[in-house]
């Protein structure tokens, strides 16, 4: 056997006998298998909730009875935003946006009822997912096991004793690197073995997936490498310890919540109100069609009227008031696609200044890296927002069609006693309408956007690496 | 006091330490002046709401005024509502930044537009707020940590254990100095710039000093942990490892775990579900017969009862009865949504009776106006300030009143509550 694995079986010998390392190992695995059989339930509820609510608009929408088609443009519809199965490993910012959005005519509303904001004050000390456990819990363990590696055996001197027969530098440092590496990886299994369960879900894709375990499995190596970095440099183990967890604390929780903090005041984000009253006064001067002698709108007016070679509207082959409604809602949904894009970007903005902090904290490296894998990150959420709009503003301007050409003009102004029942259309015209379906990004779309945490974890594996191999150098050495 | 001041000395010689309390000093006043900058953004925002208020209802006004419609008045007039920081907000800002404090409703059916959210970055709420109370409930047991795991192993790993068991009374006058003196400056580090931010933003003297009291008595509580690890005589290795896995176990663990057992075994009912109910109940108005829903709004608000019948031609007020009838007709919903929510932050503080992270932060939001039950009592406001809409529109509506442009002014205005 060689002398590295020697040193590395010795290690592990020693933890083993340390019922402390022995009772926290154990502890880490419940508290993973907890995690991810509670967030496993978890998304099964929430998928199941969610299908069960859009199932239940979808039918209401088709239900409706024989209505004038502005009618049902108000009466709008609900979509629900699926989860990808990879966010029962790690359910990103779900918690925290809304999860459902009501769509209408000539208003974009917010996604609402996240549970975030249905939860109790506990939600914001962390969410117990396979994810966190892994971002936060495994690392401190790591640090507890093997902040004494090295700087035991300098401090008590058995360093030397171990070199006198023979063994290098070199080899007692990569023999302690393969035991805390090992022990690393069996902290990180309970979690991976979740992962694989879910692969067997519909759904799941393989490129992410690799993504995410490549990602993990480098955070722990890399912990394991920068533990024995520290207890190579610290000459004794309480230091060392002390300076680990102080590591750990600024990487982990501090720099984290810091960032997001930088980002917000840097990079401003409009409010609702102020987009609101924005959006308002963009659209009078762009056609105000509560005005009659806008210019805009006169010359909408005149257009279509030179398009059918007619003189009034009451003339037109077509109902004038659904070409107006179409005319509308293009104008308001391009402002508030503009509005909503710019916040988008503002908000890419901060995201990205949090993700340059990753270079100080391998943690925020890879908690973007494992959000952006399982689809679960704020792009995936605005995935979610522009293809809701989109659908929106599909169906109402199907629905503005239906007005235009099913419902006469005449009719659609008339107040007398019969008028109501014939300015409505056939309720068969609601069922012809499409469903929202929500279409998933692709695995290699997802894993795009993970690659650039997966570099920087790489970076700061291989800074790790180059410098545990200089320090090992100097291992022992007086100073 | 000359011994207190020797003391002081000795600690101060250590460059672990000084470093250590620095960094607190410097970490609390970067949380102090990023809540403090947080509350000024919010304060401005609330600050911009007239302006934009008067150059919306502006536009609306004019074009409402050609046909003195008061039913297109209230379909179109946005109010806007808000919920001011509180003055202690700036150190625990709580569900703050997730929970809109700005809020612009309509006198049509309130339950759709009640749960409507702000627009908010979620990766950038999803770690948390870096606020005074993160400072004091996460990283100052740390601290704690730091300075107290070695106060007896280290004399002893020195070899000054026996010659301090031979002072009067064990030497223990000298262990409770320097835990006095370490507690101490924690305490001051944290509560000097906690005070001075307090006393700029207006404070309350009576809030100030239970906060000072929480800071005291949550290190006090590190202290005698630190201590009790501290007598199973252990070395200081040990007593850091301990100590750093029960603040894990404390800060971590234990509330995420909480949270999973809490939103398991109190089920709320999906806010979604009152959004569809709502719905449904407004928009069926449209396919029964007018006069039932007149029927039925003046069943519950007789004070209209006596206005003219319909004619055959839309009109405004039984479009905002159906609208009202549509919330009646999920106010058991509501309430049992908002009962759900109560339990489940109920409990949660509850846990912080025997957890004092979670009891620190509760107290902390409490104090704040920040936590669920600052965040219902703006819906509250939202709801009496919604009534008054209404009864203000409806008394042109049913009565046939012309809107004139000068009454856009006469809209009722929200109010802002004082806070201590």
């Amino acid at each position: 056997m060689s002398i590295v694995r020697l040193i590395a079986r010795d290690e592990l010998r020693l933890m083993a006998r340390n019922r402390v390392a022995v009772i926290a190992v154990v502890l880490l695995v419940l508290l993973t298998l907890v995690a991810v059989a509670s967030s496993w339930a978890h998304q099964n509820g929430i998928a199941e909730l969610r299908g069960r609510h859009a199932h239940a608009a979808e039918s209401a929408f088709k239900a409706q009875p024989d209505r004038h088609p502005h009618r049902v443009v108000h009466y709008g519809t609900f979509v629900f935003r699926p989860l990808g199965p990879l966010a029962a490993f790690d359910p990103g910012v779900d918690a925290f946006t809304g999860n459902s959005m009501f769509l209408e005519g000539h208003r974009q509303n917010t996604a609402n009822f996240g549970d975030a904001r249905q939860s109790s004050l506990l939600v914001r000390f962390g969410q117990l997912t396979p994810a966190f456990v892994l971002q936060v819990v495994a690392p401190l363990l790591l640090i507890f096991l093997g902040y004494g590696a090295l700087a035991r055996e300098t401090e008590r001197g058995t360093l030397r004793l171990l070199m006198l027969q023979g063994t290098s530098r070199g080899q007692v440092v990569r023999g302690k690197l393969l035991a805390l590496g090992a022990v690393a990886m069996l902290a990180g299994l309970p979690a991976m073995i979740g992962l694989v369960g879910i692969a067997g879900q519909p759904g799941a894709l393989a490129l992410p997936m690799l993504a995410i375990a490549l990602g993990y499995a480098g955070y722990l190596a890399l912990w394991a490498v920068l533990i024995l970095l520290v207890s190579t440099l610290v000459r004794r183990s309480r230091d060392a310890l002390l300076a680990l967890v102080a590591l750990w604390a600024v990487a982990v929780i501090l720099l984290p919540r810091v960032a997001p903090d930088a980002a917000n005041a840097a990079v401003p984000l409009s409010n609702r109100l102020q987009t609101e009253v924005a959006v308002a006064r963009d659209l009078r001067t762009m056609g105000d069609s509560h005005n009659p002698d806008d210019p805009h709108f006169a010359q909408f007016k005149q257009a279509a009227l030179d398009r059918y070679g007619v003189a009034t509207v009451e003339d037109l082959p077509v109902n004038y008031k659904g070409l107006l409604a179409i005319e509308g809602e293009r104008l308001s949904a391009s402002l508030y696609d503009r509005y909503a894009d710019a916040s988008y970007a503002a908000q890419a903005r901060q995201n990205g200044l949090v993700d340059w902090v990753g270079l100080l904290s391998p943690t925020i490296a890879l908690r973007s890296l494992s959000m952006a894998a399982a689809g679960t990150d704020f792009a995936g959420h605005r995935r979610f927002l522009e293809q809701a709009e989109a659908y929106r503003f599909a169906l109402v301007q199907r629905l503005n069609r239906l007005q235009m050409e099913d419902v006469s003009y005449a009719d659609d102004g008339a107040t007398d006693a019969g008028a109501d029942r014939r300015k409505r259309i056939a309720a068969h015209n609601w069922q012809a309408m499409p469903d929202f379906r929500f279409s998933p990004p692709s695995g290699s779309t997802l894993v795009g956007k993970a690659l650039p945490g997966l570099v920087i974890l790489l970076g700061w594996m291989a800074g790790a690496l180059a410098s545990l191999a200089f320090a090992s150098r100097r291992l022992g050495a007086r100073r | 006091m000359i011994l207190f001041r020797h003391e002081c000395r000795l600690l101060l010689r250590q460059r672990l330490t000084v470093g250590a309390l620095a960094l607190l000093a410097l970490l609390t006043m970067a949380a102090l002046a990023g809540g403090m900058a947080e509350v000024a953004r919010q304060r401005a925002a609330i600050a911009a709401i007239p302006a934009a208020h008067a150059e919306d209802i502006g536009a609306i006004a004019d074009y409402v005024d050609r046909t003195k419609d008061a039913g297109s008045a209230a379909y179109y007039s946005f109010h806007p509502t808000w919920d001011a920081p509180a003055p202690l907000a700036f150190a625990a800002l709580g569900m703050r930044d997730i929970s809109p404090y700005i809020l612009r409703v309509r006198a049509l059916g309130l339950e759709a537009q009640i749960y409507d959210g702000e627009t908010f970055n979620p990766e950038l709420a999803l770690p948390g707020r870096f606020d005074f109370a993160f400072v004091l409930v996460f990283l100052a047991p740390l601290f704690v940590i730091a300075l107290f795991h070695d106060l007896v192993s280290g004399e002893r790993e020195a070899g000054r254990q026996r010659m301090l068991e031979a002072l009067p009374n064990g030497g223990r006058a000298l262990l409770r100095r320097r835990m006095a003196l370490r507690l101490l400056l924690l305490w001051g580090l944290l509560c000097l710039p906690f005070m001075i931010a307090a006393a700029s933003a207006g404070v309350a003297v009576s809030a100030v000093l239970i906060v000072v009291a929480i800071v005291a008595a949550y290190l006090l509580f590190w202290a005698a942990l630190a201590a009790l690890v501290g007598r199973l005589r252990w070395s200081s290795v040990a007593n850091a490892a301990t100590l750093a896995a029960a603040w894990l176990v404390l800060v971590l663990i234990v509330p995420t775990l909480a949270n999973v057992a809490i939103n398991a075994s109190i089920p709320v009912h999906q806010g979604a579900e009152i959004a569809m109910a709502q719905r449904e109940a407004v928009n069926a108005a449209w396919d029964v017969p007018r006069e039932a829903t007149m029927r039925r709004f003046y069943a519950d608000h007789p004070e209209w009862a006596d206005s003219a019948p319909l004619g055959p031609r839309f009109h405004y007020k039984w479009y905002l009865a159906f609208h009202q009838n549509g919330d009646a007709r999920v106010a058991d919903k509501v309430h049992a949504y908002r009962a759900g929510l109560e339990a489940r932050d109920a409990t949660g503080r509850s846990l912080g009776w025997v957890l004092p992270s979670v009891g620190v932060q509760a107290l902390l939001t409490q104090l704040a106006g920040s936590d669920l039950a600052a965040q219902l009592a703006y819906q509250d406001r939202i709801r009496a300030f919604h009534a008054r809409l209404r009864a203000f529109y409806y008394g042109y509506l049913f009565r046939d009143r012309p809107f004139a442009k000068a009454d856009f002014d006469r809209a009722p205005r929200f109010k802002d509550v004082p806070r201590g």
